[in-house]
């Protein structure tokens, strides 16, 4: 084991040894800058881990950003109900999740997805008129969309600790928080008459269809 | 047995190298088949005969198709039509053991093909002036490091081999520049600039590296625009922008994602730094779609500029920097307009949810019974 590592090391100092050499892995020694002390994920040890962890936070982020489009729009529509403050409170949450995955995104240069601006309007759209079904409406697309959100963040984390759970703690805490408020948000939206909506079953699978193919797309472009 | 082998090895040296020789630059075909057999053990061995070590045997391979090696050369091994390179072979005693002092890499087994490759396009760089970008230039570069000429072979690229590796030379550069910078400001000792001036001098440290080959620039960019060599054209560019935009946002090391406390936010400036924390009630959407369009500017400059400087003719290209100061600043007026049109915006908005708001009161519209 410790020979393996021992050799993976040598060959990746060989190389990365000549500057010049870097096209290979278009290794770039900036991301060293950032201490990783406070990183939340390990410096990418080649280009094939970069571009996992590229496509999980790319898809985390372009999700969080979705469902806080979604809450606005939804708010649009419901801000003075009495709904009104339950839609904030899960609002604030997942600004909360959204500046956090900006950090992530910011310290380790990874791309964003470049469809935040349709998620943008497409979660708004979303959000308003599912609202405008009224607060069965949007406890119901609420339900759905989590429901979504957490079945997405288990097949991460599940791939994550298949990997190499230590290397990914700091990651894997991050997303088991999230995911589990997600799972509250869920909740809350049983909880508040979501199933009462006629049409429930097809408003969910929907809603259900659309996420995994922006899933999908956020993860490639 | 040992003088038999030494004929049918000079034999098929010959007349691998009359072929090379005659068509440098139509090795493409053949550099395939060379490609997937050549293995730097052979390599290793050409550096070998320099010291008229005895031939040697048993212990090597190379690919039959071998016709990348002078003639001088007088180790050999019976060749094999073996494709799959054994590194191993090469670990085996004997033979192997004094090239090291040759191949001047301290303490390393072997060299690999990649950093050969670069040894030799870097050497090729000096011949550019002269030959162009080109087969002829790689061919003097390698015959300067005492290789033969037709270990152009290597190369299917060809020009295109040579000019990417320029280009990544130069990136790697100026990212070591900036890093250089970064680490003064972030060390006290270098004052931070404003996001135009150090756009500025990224565009130019970086353009200058140019000024030894401008005269066969053109050609270096049309090879460029190859149809096989946009890709990686493309993805070096972007590579190139993406971290000139990284070392102007001065990420600091704190966790808190704030906005870094460099320069006053005077409204140009917001635009041009990256992920900058707005309040909430602005779009969100400019906030990451800055991400793609201070790229996409940059780029724009970029281009731009490479193609005034190649066709200047001031002294110092005094004018392609002008230019370049001219078109950043467009950039910053541009910024400036967005901010502008998008607060007017908003006060347009409120103006007229107000007036909403009073006409309904007006009506009396507005009171919930």
């Amino acid at each position: 084991m410790q020979r393996a590592a021992h050799t993976a090391l040598y060959d990746w100092s060989q190389i990365v040894g000549p500057a010049v050499i870097r096209r290979c892995l278009k290794c770039r020694a900036t991301l060293q800058q950032s201490s990783r002390a406070f990183s939340v994920i390990p410096p990418p040890r080649d280009s094939e881990e970069k571009e996992m962890l590229d496509r999980i936070l790319r898809v985390d982020h372009a999700g969080e950003y979705g469902a806080s489009r979604i809450y606005a729009g939804q708010m649009a529509v419901l801000g003075r109900t009495r709904t009104g403050p339950l839609i904030q409170e899960m609002w604030d949450q997942e600004k909360k999740h959204l500046e956090k995955f900006n950090e992530i995104l910011a310290e380790n240069r990874i791309r964003p997805t470049a469809l935040l601006p349709l998620w943008n309007i497409a979660g708004f759209v979303l959000g308003a008129s599912t609202a405008l079904l009224g607060k069965e409406g949007a406890m119901a697309c609420t339900v759905a969309v989590e429901e979504s959100i957490s079945e997405h963040y288990n097949s991460q984390i599940r791939a994550l600790m298949e990997k190499d759970p230590e290397r990914y703690t700091e990651l894997l805490k991050i997303i088991k928080e999230f995911r589990d408020d997600e799972m509250d948000h869920h909740d809350t939206g049983l909880e508040h008459d979501a199933e009462t909506l006629p049409g429930y079953w097809l408003l969910k699978n929907a809603i259900q269809l659309g996420c995994k193919a922006a899933i999908y797309v956020s993860q490639r472009v | 047995m040992a003088a038999l082998l030494r004929g049918l090895r000079a034999g098929r040296a010959l007349r691998g190298l009359g072929s090379v020789v005659a068509t440098p630059t139509a090795t493409t075909p053949q550099c395939s088949s060379l490609r997937r057999g050549f293995h730097c053990a052979a390599l290793r061995l050409q550096d070998e005969s320099k010291s008229d070590k005895p031939p040697s045997s048993s212990s090597t391979t190379y690919h039959e198709h071998y016709q990348a090696h002078s003639t001088e050369q007088d180790t050999t091994a019976a060749s094999q039509e073996d494709s799959a390179s054994d590194p191993a072979a090469e670990t085996a005693s004997g033979p192997n053991t004094s090239y090291q002092d040759q191949s001047g890499e301290q303490g390393e087994e072997y060299e690999t093909e990649e950093q050969l490759q670069a040894r030799i396009l870097t050497a090729a760089l000096e011949f550019v002036p002269q030959h162009g970008w080109s087969m002829e230039a790689i061919a003097a570069g390698a015959e300067t490091l005492g290789l033969s000429s037709a270990s152009t072979g290597m190369f299917y690229n060809g020009a295109g081999d040579l000019v990417l590796h320029f280009i990544t030379h130069c990136n790697s550069q100026l990212t070591e520049i900036l890093a250089e910078q970064h680490k003064q400001v972030q060390l006290g000792q270098a004052e931070p600039k404003e996001t135009a001036d150090f756009l500025r001098d990224a565009i130019e440290t970086r353009l200058r590296m140019y000024i030894p080959y401008i005269e066969t620039w053109p050609q270096a960019m049309s090879i460029l625009l190859l149809p096989h060599n946009i890709p990686d054209s493309l993805k070096h560019l972007s590579t190139l922008v993406d971290d000139i935009w990284y070392y102007a946002g001065d990420r600091s090391t704190d966790v808190s994602g704030s906005h870094h406390p460099r320069s006053p936010s005077s409204s140009t400036h917001t635009f041009l730094s990256p992920l900058h924390h707005h309040p909430h009630n602005i779009r969100p959407a400019t906030l990451q779609m800055n991400w793609y369009t201070k790229r996409a500017a940059l780029t724009g400059i970029y281009n731009t500029t490479e193609l005034v400087m190649v066709q200047d003719s001031s002294p110092d290209f005094q004018d392609t920097w002008n230019f370049l100061d001219n078109r950043i600043q467009d950039v910053v007026n541009m910024a400036t307009t967005a901010k502008q049109v998008q607060s007017t915006g908003e006060a347009v908005v409120q103006g007229l949810m107000g007036a909403a708001v009073t006409l309904k009161n007006l009506t009396g519209l507005n009171q919930r019974r």
